[in-house]
């Protein structure tokens, strides 16, 4: 029984200790390595749940690391918030890694199959970490081992566009993190602790105190999840690297990667704040504006694309800031739809990715405009699309639906109707350059020399299904996940 | 007056946040990829400038078990530590960097991101 007591732990560092064992198994075998990897991801997913069980049961766990209870200590804080993510990470992790087995040895290469697992395992892990961490200067270190992590499994492929990429990558999030850092060092200044609730408790005291380092630490912190979570202006990055990495990194780049930064400026914003300091300063409005730029400047960028990657990474823009709107309108049902797009995105964005990377392995075609006649040979694939860009502009009976009728029913609750027709054009605008791809594809006149090369592998095909049938479960009855989420953002603004 | 006074009190702060403005500056405008590499160690070694003097106890003794005698204080040993965790952080990041500045040199034959931008373009 003591070992559930230290579930929190186990769950990030058994990633970690697999992730560095990964070469030395795969030297025997890439299938010894595969089976360890899984392995891996289904005990982190197993704990996840048995978590979130735990977490609905008793409400919110504290582990200290080491026994040394905070402000000596890291403390791991694991809310509803948190569990969740937790779910959303480990088990999208656990497709998209079911999906890479396949994919990976086409893409990279046989031999380096066990070094992106080491990548990828790594990656996972400092999401879980940055999910659950509950001190500043520990979600530093997360936010490092996640940014090199995710800069290396787009550079593993041997492809110039891919080191370009890359490196710009880890340029701009390196200035990230470096803002996060002084700004921890100027909140550290005033308080001393760096544990959120305790930051939180000597600042709602002196706040009137040092106004001046609250607020460039505030402004430091908005800049870092900006370029971290690429929210619009500072989104330069994202295309080139989410467009030219191998499929299953852009599948969890785009599905987890950019959102799990979302969530560590809830955790900051909710936690490490007072909750009135966000109704006298307006980085939430800021974050509302660009919210809403990014839901519409993405979409059109996006159109513009005649690569299908590219297309699909610019509209990572555009959803990244549904997510964005909802943390800036500042009110529950508002915030509840940006949570639940964080999981509709993952989805369906995985779901995209994943379908672009079959349909490069299976006959090597990258642009939009090559598509003629493939709903006939990719059956299966194509409909799961159709599926996939529905959810993207919210058809009813789709998750996308669902999380925009929270925002919207949000932007209503919050009197800014104004954000209910940004809301609405981003929607036609998704149509406009999703919908046609489809009609292409299955109503469009094949030719000849865009037969098949390689049929479509199992392994590749299933992860994409599971992935529909959640669109759909979503849509359908989300009243689980609604549950949960409710739950979280009520104990959120409860503080 | 009151901000020139508190600007001599704490210059540390001032060269911190001066340092971190030529990284920063260095890293988004520079076109060569290795001095971008190094304004970003630049950019951080000044949170670790800043992160240090915040914890410096003036008159301090370094914070061991034995406190030497004469002094009643020690120093916050807690940044220090921190920035032990900071440089190894940094130095990851660095080295990853750098090598992914040879790869690209391989590729491109270049390390500067403007040519590097008209090679691409000529495809």
């Amino acid at each position: 029984m003591d070992l559930i007591s230290h579930f929190p732990v186990i769950l990030v560092i058994n990633l970690f200790i697999f992730a560095f064992a990964m070469p030395l198994i795969s030297r025997r075998s890439n299938n010894w390595a595969t089976i360890a990897a899984s392995f891996s991801l289904i005990l982190s997913f197993a704990i996840s749940i048995t978590l979130l069980l735990k977490v609905l049961d008793t409400g919110a766990i504290s582990y200290y690391l080491g026994g040394w209870p905070p402000p000596f200590g890291i403390e791991f804080y694991i809310d509803y918030l948190s569990a969740y993510m937790l779910i959303v990470l480990t088990g999208m992790g656990l497709l998209i890694f079911y999906y890479g087995t396949a994919s990976l040895p086409f893409e990279i290469g046989r031999h380096m199959v066990g070094w992106y697992y080491t990548l990828y395992l790594l990656l996972i892990g400092a999401m879980l970490g940055i999910a659950i961490t509950n001190d500043l200067f520990n979600l530093f270190v997360f936010m490092e081992i996640s940014a090199i992590a995710a800069c290396a499994i787009i550079s593993i492929k041997k492809d110039r566009e891919c080191l370009e990429a890359s490196f710009k990558y880890l340029i701009l999030s390196a200035m990230g993190t470096g803002c996060y850092l002084l700004a921890v060092a100027l909140i550290y200044m005033i308080t001393g602790v760096l544990n959120f609730d305790m930051v939180r408790e000597v600042l709602v005291d002196n706040i009137a105190l040092y106004p001046n380092n609250v607020l460039v630490a505030l402004a430091l912190i908005g800049v870092c999840f900006c370029v971290k979570a690429a929210l619009f202006p500072l989104h330069v990055w994202l295309p080139d690297a989410h467009a030219s990495a191998p499929s299953p990194s852009s599948a969890v780049l785009s599905g987890l990667v950019i959102k799990i930064y979302a969530i560590a400026l809830i955790h900051l914003m909710f936690r490490a704040f007072p909750l009135e300091l966000f109704y006298q300063v307006p980085l939430t409005e800021i974050f509302l504006w660009l919210g809403a730029i990014a839901m519409i400047l993405g979409s059109i960028f996006a159109m513009t694309q005649d690569i299908f990657k590219r297309m699909l990474a610019y509209s990572s823009v555009a959803q990244i800031g549904y997510v964005f709107l909802g943390i800036g309108l500042f009110n529950p049902t508002a915030l509840l739809g940006g949570l639940l797009h964080i999981l509709n995105h993952a989805i369906m964005k995985s779901m995209l990715f994943m379908i672009a990377g079959i349909i490069i392995y299976t006959k090597g075609l990258k642009k939009v405009r090559e598509f003629d006649g493939m709903g006939s040979q990719l059956r299966w694939t194509m409909t799961a699309f159709i599926v996939g860009s529905a959810s993207m502009v919210g058809i009813p009976i789709t998750g996308g639906f669902i999380s925009k009728w929270y925002l919207a029913t949000g932007a209503f609750e919050a009197d800014r109707p104004f954000f209910i027709g940004v809301i609405i054009a981003s929607s036609l605008l998704n149509a406009i350059y999703y919908f046609p791809i489809a009609i292409r594809a299955f109503l469009g006149e094949p030719k000849p020399e865009n037969l098949p090369v390689r049929p479509v592998l199992k392994h590749m095909l299933i992860p994409v299904v599971i992935l529909t049938v959640l669109v759909f479960y979503i849509g359908m009855s989300p009243q689980e996940v609604v549950g949960i989420l409710e739950l979280a953002i009520d104990k959120l603004f409860a503080q | 007056m009151e901000i020139i006074d508190n600007l001599v009190q704490n210059y540390f702060y001032l060269v911190a946040i001066i340092l971190f403005i030529i990284g920063m500056h260095t890293m988004l405008t520079h076109s060569n990829l290795v001095k971008k590499v190094i304004a970003m160690n630049i950019m951080d070694t000044s949170v670790f400038l800043l992160f240090v003097a915040v914890g410096y106890v003036h008159g301090g003794a370094p914070p061991l078990v034995e406190i030497p005698a004469g002094t009643e204080t020690y120093i916050n040993p807690l940044p220090s530590v921190l920035i032990l965790t900071g440089i190894i952080v940094a130095l990851s990041v660095t080295a990853f960097a750098l090598s992914l500045v040879t790869k690209i040199y391989e590729y491109y034959g270049t390390c500067d991101a403007d040519e590097i931008a008209d090679l691409r373009s000529e495809e």
